[in-house]
């Protein structure tokens, strides 16, 4: 979930969208008493926080398929010393579904160690193991892989470009991974939303707002894998998730590790952008989060009556109607990908999924393609798939707006494209600002 | 950080609708608040409760608590299913120990929605506080079935820990640690759960590493600092301790924490500045009653430590206790009823607080105080040697008490 657009969005939209009790300033506030122990009620865990699900044929290997999900929301790199590292105790999931039915048909976990400290200070540098399921049973297709550290600065983590690239690793089904902190490739004014002048001065949808997640990183697991791989033969539609899960334990203590015999509960997930922060409401967010694509079907009615519609009606009646109800254009473009025109459907099984149409290529090099997607004629992007430089939440306002069925509003945040360019080659997203030279703050004479 | 991009208040609510269209309106194109619906009104009470009640956590200021009531109040008028105030508001209510109130939300969450977790962990919380165990177990579980992490995961550690099993309750723990990772007050907090964990089963030594671990982390924890105390006067260091423990009852001064104060610079034979601290914890006392925090079971126990009144803490603890019938309501009952001498009644109530097969050395010692009273020396030295060897320094004030009588 991306809980910084989350919050600026869901405020907009309604009490319905907020899942913020106790939240963001309520974090723990422990025993007052000697005996009554205050634990938090915090639902935040941005350390399975999963922010961003990318997926595109790759520019400049087109016969594979890259798919990126990034993870911890915001993270500062001035941090220290709290800095940032996978959660050894999670799992985190990369998902394909081949045949349309809501169901992996290739699965890879990601499980992550920390590694011993360094001169007494954390070790960023994790290791971690990739395990690949594919119907023919787990099978380890790589361990002891390590990630590069975070991007602390010059001193510490001298050469960051050489000591990111060195961590791009084979794994042994043929594909290319990488795990580690990115510059978030993410980009969208949220700024604003916290300023009562929140309407920038000429701001358009053209140009002109902040990117409030300039210099901001995450933390990203990157996949390239051969299209061959992935291709059904059929339509050639792949449907991506991803997702993290948490082990579920019990009072009754039952002395095993975590490992096989684990249960495990997914706690975030992500398909398409946005979709927890702007249709799924405060009360269902848990029990979406934990819930599976394949039974995606029980929440229509949030696609097709969006709260949001009713909210921008009551708000700004001087761009409606908005249509309220009925919105199959919703449901199809999100849930089973476009029939008519057919981009990327993939049958009748609703399911959150990014849909990406393998039979189309790549238009344009890497943060070359239009940011409207398909919107903007570019049929490589978003929602066939999702590119790093396509501008989701302009897209997803229109959408809203109904610009599929004849509402069309020139909506945005102002913000069209990310504050650093992605590399051109995998894992594509920019090295992350380091701790020494990040963007924010300043400099005192 | 974005902890305070996040935490925008209540103008983000009004103007991110705005920024939502920001492509389409210009200049003071913002709606006015009155024209808002309802969701959003209710949306930004919400978010303006609990940053009153995240003042009152971080501040020790409980006046805050009841003006995050009010505003919580407000949006439950304006939309009576609300669940973030419902659950803000149970919180609330955990928060000033008004347990049958936030039983009651907490149940009322759960029938809002049964599927977040959050709604669970009140639930559960108020029947851990009511006495009703098995019930508030199974809360737990349920809530971390719905959503494991740092919430769900520290009350489970919790539950084992009440039921005897420390090393569960540490794994337990540990996952809670693993899970705050990134959220710097979530991470703070449970290193120094896990210090308490291991400093009341006799761990000093990673009691301290997590302490300073916790203060590493949140530079000044007032939590980390009073429990760090502990640690510095129990091995003799009384400067350190005191520095520590004056500068957690300054920044918050708590009634726990200023009663620890005192009792660290009595250990460390200061008794006239020991007094000075004490005479504080009354008038505390009498300002979070004043807020609606109820602080009887507390202040009766400090009273009974410190010899406060002794006469009129059985009827303190008895209110107490009808409160908050719980293993704590239970052991500080007993121990009233033992300070003036009704020990055959204390009884009672020991066996009662030590039913859960709980290992804590404080109702251990209280159970020694109780059957040395009855006169019954050989079973009064077993509970003081039991209490001793789960922690040495269970107590600066009864811990060399419970030495001299094991002799």
């Amino acid at each position: 979930m991306r809980k910084l657009a989350f919050v600026l969005l869901a405020a907009a939209a309604s009490a319905a969208l907020i899942v913020a009790f106790a939240s963001r300033g309520g974090s723990p506030s422990a025993a007052q008493a000697s005996s009554h122990r205050e634990a938090p009620l915090i639902a935040e865990d941005p350390s399975a926080d999963n922010t961003d699900t990318y997926a595109f044929r790759s520019p400049d290997k087109p016969d594979t398929v890259t798919i990126i999900s990034n993870y911890i929301p915001g993270e500062d790199p001035a941090a220290g010393p709290n800095w940032y590292t996978f959660s050894p105790s999670a799992r985190y999931v990369i998902y394909a579904d081949k045949n349309g039915d809501g169901k992996p048909d290739v699965t890879w976990r990601f499980r992550f160690r920390n590694r011993a400290p360094v001169a007494f200070l954390q070790n960023t540098q994790q290791e971690y193991n990739v395990t690949r399921l594919d119907g023919s049973g787990p099978r380890v297709v790589g361990d002891g892989l390590l990630t590069p550290p975070d991007n602390i600065g010059p001193r510490s983590t001298p050469n960051y470009h050489a000591l990111a690239t060195a961590g791009v690793h084979d794994l042994s089904d043929g594909s290319k991974v990488f795990a580690g902190q990115r510059d978030d490739g993410f980009f969208g004014d949220i700024g604003a939303a916290f300023d009562l002048v929140a309407i920038r001065s000429g701001t358009g949808a053209s140009a002109g707002g902040k990117d409030f997640f300039a210099g901001y990183a995450v933390h990203s697991i990157a996949l390239q894998v051969p299209l061959s791989q992935l291709d059904n033969g059929g339509n050639h539609v792949v449907g991506i998730w991803s997702s993290s899960e948490r082990p579920k334990i019990t009072v009754q203590f039952n002395g095993r590790k975590a490992g096989r015999d684990t249960k495990w509960v997914q706690v975030s997930r992500l398909g398409n952008p946005l979709i927890n922060e702007l249709l799924i409401p405060t009360q269902l967010k848990d029990k979406w989060n934990a819930s599976t694509p394949d039974k995606d079907k029980k929440f229509e009615q949030y696609y097709s009556s969006p709260i949001l519609a009713q909210l921008l009606n009551q708000l700004y009646p001087q761009f409606g109607p908005f249509q309220e109800t009925n919105r199959s254009d919703l449901v199809s473009v999100l849930l089973t990908g476009l029939k008519e025109p057919n981009l990327n459907y993939t049958g009748p099984t609703e399911a959150d999924e990014i849909r990406l149409n393998l039979g189309i290529a790549p238009t344009a090099p890497v943060g070359q393609g239009n940011r409207l997607g398909v919107l903007g004629g570019d049929l490589a992007g978003y929602p066939n798939g999702r590119r790093l430089e396509d501008d989701v939440i302009d897209i997803s306002e229109r959408a809203v707006g109904g610009v599929l069925i004849g509402h069309s509003l020139p909506l945005g945040d102002g913000v069209d494209a990310n504050d650093v360019p992605y590399m051109t080659t995998f894992p594509y997203q920019a090295d992350p600002f380091s701790g020494y030279d990040n963007t924010k703050g300043q400099q005192k004479p | 950080m974005k902890a305070k991009l996040i935490v925008g208040g209540a103008a983000a609510a009004t103007t991110a609708a705005a920024l939502l269209l920001g492509g389409v309106l210009t200049g003071n194109g913002a709606p006015e608040a009155r024209a808002l619906p309802t969701p959003t009104l209710v949306a930004r009470l919400d978010r303006r409760g609990n940053a009153f009640a995240q003042r009152a956590r971080m501040t020790a200021d409980v006046a805050y608590y009841t003006r995050a009531e009010y505003v919580y109040r407000r949006a439950l008028q304006l939309a009576p299913r609300d669940l973030p105030a419902t659950i803000g508001l149970g919180a609330l209510e955990l928060s000033r120990h008004k347990f049958r109130h936030a039983f009651a939300l907490g149940r009322r969450a759960v029938a809002l929605s049964p599927t977040t977790a959050a709604g669970y962990g009140v639930l559960g919380d108020a029947l851990l506080e009511l006495g009703r165990y098995r019930s508030a177990f199974a809360t737990f579980d349920k809530m971390v079935g719905l959503r494991p992490g740092v919430s769900s995961y520290a009350r489970i550690s919790y539950a084992r820990e009440l039921l005897g099993d420390v090393a569960g309750a540490a794994q337990a723990m540990r996952y809670a640690v693993d899970a705050a990772a990134g959220e710097p007050q979530a991470l703070a907090w449970s290193h120094m759960q896990l210090g308490k964990l291991y400093w009341a089963h006799g761990d000093g030594v990673a009691a301290g590493r997590e302490y300073r671990e916790a203060l590493r982390i949140q530079p000044g924890y007032t939590y980390a600092l009073d429990a760090l105390a502990q640690v510095e006067a129990a091995h003799g260091r009384s400067a350190a301790a005191i520095a520590l423990s004056r500068q957690a009852a300054d920044v918050m001064p708590f009634p726990q924490f200023v009663a620890n104060y005192g009792d660290v610079l009595r250990t460390a034979g200061r008794p006239a500045a020991a007094r000075r601290q004490y005479a504080l914890v009354e008038v505390i006392g009498r300002l979070e009653r004043a807020n609606h925090v109820n602080v009887d079971l507390e202040l009766a126990l400090f009273d009974i430590d410190h010899g406060v009144r002794l006469d009129r803490t059985v009827a303190l603890a008895r209110l107490a206790h009808a409160e908050r019938p719980s293993i704590d309501g239970d052991d500080v009952l007993a121990w009233a009823l033992a300070r003036n001498g009704r020990c055959g009644e204390a009884l009672r109530f020991s066996e009662r607080a030590l039913r859960l097969g709980t290992l804590d050395a404080p109702k251990f010692f209280h159970r020694g105080m109780i059957e040395r009273c009855l006169g019954h020396g050989g079973e009064a030295r077993r509970w003081f040697r039991r209490a001793l060897m789960l922690n040495p320094h269970f107590s600066l004030l009864w811990a060399p008490a419970a030495r001299r009588y094991v002799r």
